[in-house]
């Protein structure tokens, strides 16, 4: 059942696909309180024309759309909080146009087109130990970032008029929280593609959220769906021959289902409750 | 009069057009302060001016310290209208309360004690570790008044706070600002329209519509011809009542 895992190339990717699951398990239910669940969809899709520019110019895909990821996280957040306009509003425009932008920067390169199809649904088992190493430096910042502001910015998640009073760095904490956002799912597209980042970075915070009503049962949770969707996940796309991205999505939508069920089994009283 | 809270000449505007213009105010210490006036009439935009949440045009001091240095220094305790924070938050009522203790450089061990001791004030304290979208309305704005009271501020800021409470709930709730207001020396500035259960309770009401309207004298208020100026020519006062308290659950 295991003899999977004795595979230097499972075992990169298991590695790398860990840690993904941890820094995405911190950031997905500050995402999901701050209502901005729909954020990581767009940076995720934002990435693509930031991997495309990095092909168009010859130079890492992967800084490219580091930056340009960033960049697009601190604008949907200026945007959203200068001009009165909805996050979800301004992400809704700007990740069709990031897209289009992608694709005509891949179609401008002659005669070197790139698989569009590995970029937008990704690949686990192309994890090298660089991009495992990659992925350690994300958790390193995102955990660093989470233990000194990650409860500041509960604080404006929950109540930004008061949290201003009470002096908390309500502005900068968003950007820089936008900006870690959208590091970590730059890492996570790298491993799973734009199309099902987004997957990874919200279901298994989401699927918490119906567990627990506490914010650090609800990140725990929300760590091991994650850390738990990718070791099933792996090991299903070894045994039965299928691509292990959508693997490992199927099970964290199996995970948000059974979530849901037991949350309507418990509001209905079958489990009793604390 | 020993002002203790001064307002000079304050204007706040949005998208160019004046919210409030020209008010002027001076409140006490430890005296329980009323703004009343129709809606849109910049109650809420006086509370927000003060507590620094929006731009100003003026002077806003405290004990003589301009305010925006004041707030460098202090926080000031604030109660948002209700239904305005995220109630099915994932955060304890006690974390609530710890809010409140952000400035202050002590472990988390300490703000916890302080945090219950506050919730124990507001006799919340049984309701320590129960999620606060779990709790009542009532019970909500009791652990909001515990955060703010955490601030260790000398003053309060409440905007409508009593929206959608039942009397019952009402009056145990003005009772427990009467008394951390007494135990504290608490300047409390609430905005409010409810004529009755405030001017039963407030030391000084003043009205607002746009510019202040008259202020001070809550007896003067109550003449049918100075609610008028505020609320219009055919507003009619409706009978004022005194519920006694009681222990029961808000």
């Amino acid at each position: 059942m295991f003899e999977f895992l004795k595979f230097p190339f499972i075992q990169n990717a298991l590695i790398g696909g860990e840690i993904m699951a941890i820094f995405a398990g911190l950031i997905g239910p500050l995402l999901i309180f701050r209502k901005m669940s729909f954020m990581s969809v767009g940076v995720s899709h934002g990435t693509f024309a930031g991997i495309a520019l990095g092909i168009f110019l010859g130079i890492s895909p992967l800084w490219t759309a580091v930056v340009f990821a960033i960049g697009l996280g601190m604008f949907i957040g200026f945007i959203s909080r200068t001009g009165k306009i909805s996050e979800d509003a301004t992400i809704g425009t700007l990740f069709a146009f990031s897209m289009a932008l992608g694709i005509w920067l891949i179609g401008l390169n002659k005669g070197y087109h790139p698989d569009v199809m590995g970029y937008l649904f990704g690949d686990l088992l192309a994890i090298s130990r660089m991009d495992t190493y990659f992925a350690l430096l994300i958790l390193i910042v995102t955990v660093i970032w989470y233990f000194w502001r990650g409860k500041a910015v509960t604080y404006s998640s929950f109540d930004e008029d008061f949290a201003k009073i009470v002096g908390v760095p309500v502005e900068l904490d968003y950007y820089v929280f936008m900006a870690i956002a959208a590091l970590v799912t730059v890492a996570a597209v790298k491993f799973v593609g734009v199309v099902l980042a987004s997957s990874i970075m919200i279901a298994p915070g989401a699927s918490a959220k119906m567990l627990s009503k506490r914010f650090k049962t609800i990140t725990l949770i929300s760590i091991a769906f994650g850390m738990l969707s990718i070791f099933i996940g792996m090991m299903l796309s070894f045994e039965f021959n299928i691509s292990s991205g959508p693997c490992v999505v199927f099970v964290i939508t199996t995970l948000f289902f059974v979530s849901l069920i037991m949350k309507w089994l418990r509001n209905n009283g079958v489990f009793s409750k604390r | 009069m020993s002002e203790f809270l001064k307002i000079e000449s304050l204007s706040v505007l949005y998208d160019g057009k004046p919210a409030i213009e020209n008010v002027n105010l001076e409140l006490e210490l430890g005296k329980f302060h009323v703004i009343m006036g129709p809606n849109g009439g910049g109650k809420t935009t006086l509370i927000k001016a003060i507590a620094g949440l929006v731009p100003y045009q003026g002077k806003i001091t405290v004990n003589g310290m301009e305010i925006r240095k004041y707030r460098k220094i202090h926080s000031i305790g604030y109660l948002a209208q209700r239904g305005a924070q995220f109630y099915n938050f994932p955060l304890s009522a006690v974390e609530v309360v710890e809010m409140g203790r952000y400035r202050f450089k002590e472990s988390s061990k300490t703000k916890r004690r302080k945090a219950l001791r506050f919730l124990k004030e507001v006799e919340m304290v049984s309701h320590a570790n129960r999620p606060i979208g779990d709790l009542s309305g009532g019970q909500q704005q009791r652990v909001l008044i515990a955060r703010a009271l955490a601030t260790e501020s000398q003053i309060i800021l409440m905007d409508e706070p009593l929206t959608g409470m039942d009397p019952r709930s009402q009056s145990n709730f003005y009772d427990m600002i009467e008394r951390i207001k007494e135990k504290h020396n608490l300047t409390i500035v609430m905005s409010s329209h409810d004529i009755g259960f405030t001017t039963a309770y407030a030391q000084n009401v003043f009205c607002i519509n746009k510019k202040l309207v008259p202020h001070n004298e809550v007896v003067k208020l109550l003449n049918e011809p100075e609610i008028s100026k505020i609320y219009g020519p055919n507003f009619r006062l409706a009978q004022h009542f005194h519920l006694p308290a009681e222990d029961d659950d808000v």
